[in-house]
């Protein structure tokens, strides 16, 4: 090759555009740096989607797990609720059922033998049905001492007498009161 | 516009997309994470609710005890009778094992109740019988016994047509439990569950 082919090849030629301004010479090393960066970013984002995913997962497993246990802790509530209120019901009943004949056969045996013990009546009250109506007639010669008697004997049973009432006649006492269970 | 502009133009394009799609993807991470602490959250809320629930459950059992064991020894009573015919049954039997003289024909009423869930129905009985002291308040005990659920309403001794004879008038009610009518509570919905539905 000659110099004069060289020389041909390397002769100058005008710029077909005009030249850019000088700062867009840092448009290609920005283009490379986005590349890069975000290079970086995305596959540490990947990387946190894929913690975030998995936490969340565990998380949502855990709540649902602990959810089925509050759930059967909430129904086991709703079930001791529901008894207990069975049992208050029922108890409520019970309280106003309690057995009579300890009463009639406790009043019979505290009278002594020479004593007439006349009509026995005992009824609940309506509204309190724990509360009884006591009514009796005691004939004989010592009927004040009976109705003491009487008394002691309901108070062995846990029954006290509310606002007891006697009408004396002769050798006759009618005795009225309430009884009321005493508070064990 | 020259070639270089163009390829400039280009490149900027490229920066501009490469930087939009590393912003939405960061913005999904955000908000996985996001997401990822709410679970969090909702595990921690509900582990409080557990707990919570895990307290009231223990207290009740605890402060309940007494009264379902109450309930329990009294379930095999409440089972048994039933029906109004079951309390008739056992008043005839109880009359009969007892060699009672039954006076007045005992009459059995049946009362509903619409206030008391519990006891919807209960039969009211009324009874007049003589016999012998002993006899007469056997067999009261003995009704008791096998009624234990029987509320004694009003009693009546007198004595009876001769000096050894009692004449007894009872009025009863024998309550019909329907413990089924009382079912434990549902817990209520949680808000976020009827957020899911609507």
């Amino acid at each position: 090759m000659t110099d004069y082919l060289c020389h041909d090849f390397k002769t100058p030629r005008t710029d077909a555009a005009r030249r850019l301004p000088s700062t867009f010479r840092f448009i290609p090393i920005i283009f490379y740096v986005a590349i890069v960066g975000s290079a970086y970013m995305m596959t540490m984002d990947y990387f946190a989607f894929q913690k975030a995913k998995r936490q969340k997962m565990e998380a949502d497993e855990r709540k649902s797990r602990i959810e089925g246990e509050r759930d059967s802790l909430n129904s086991e509530f709703a079930e001791l609720e529901a008894e207990s209120k069975k049992a208050e019901a029922v108890a409520q009943w019970m309280e106003g059922a309690r057995n009579i004949q300890p009463i009639v056969v406790k009043l019979a045996r505290a009278v002594a033998a020479e004593t007439r013990l006349g009509t026995l009546s005992l009824e609940r009250d309506e509204d309190v049905a724990a509360n009884i109506a006591l009514s009796l007639k005691v004939s004989g010669t010592n009927a004040t001492t009976e109705v003491i008697n009487i008394e002691n004997a309901l108070g062995q049973l846990q029954y006290r007498s509310l606002s007891p009432q006697q009408t004396k006649t002769e050798d006759d006492i009618e005795y009225r009161s309430t009884l009321v269970r005493s508070a064990q | 516009m020259n070639p270089k502009q163009i390829a400039c133009f280009v490149l900027m394009a490229l920066i501009g997309i490469i930087v939009y799609v590393a912003q939405i993807v960061h913005q999904k991470v955000t908000a996985m994470r996001q997401e990822a602490e709410d679970a969090e959250s909702a595990a921690t809320t509900a582990e409080s609710e557990r707990s919570t629930a895990e307290i009231k459950t223990a207290v009740i059992k605890t402060e309940t005890e007494e009264l379902r064991r109450f309930l329990r020894s009294w379930l095999p009573a409440v089972d048994k009778i039933q029906t109004q015919q079951e309390v008739k049954q056992t008043i005839e039997l109880s009359l009969r094992e007892g060699g009672i003289t039954l006076i007045r024909q005992n009459k059995d009423e049946p009362k509903s109740s619409n206030t008391n869930k519990v006891i919807p129905k209960s039969v009211l009985t009324t009874l007049t019988i003589e016999d012998e002291y002993a006899k007469v308040l056997n067999w009261f005990g003995d009704i008791e016994r096998r009624l234990p659920l029987a509320r004694m309403k009003a009693v009546q001794v007198t004595g009876g047509s001769t000096a050894r004879q009692l004449k007894l008038d009872v009025t009863f009610e024998t309550p019909i439990f329907d413990l089924k009518a009382v079912a434990p509570a549902k817990p209520a919905a949680k808000p976020n569950d009827k957020e899911k539905k609507s």
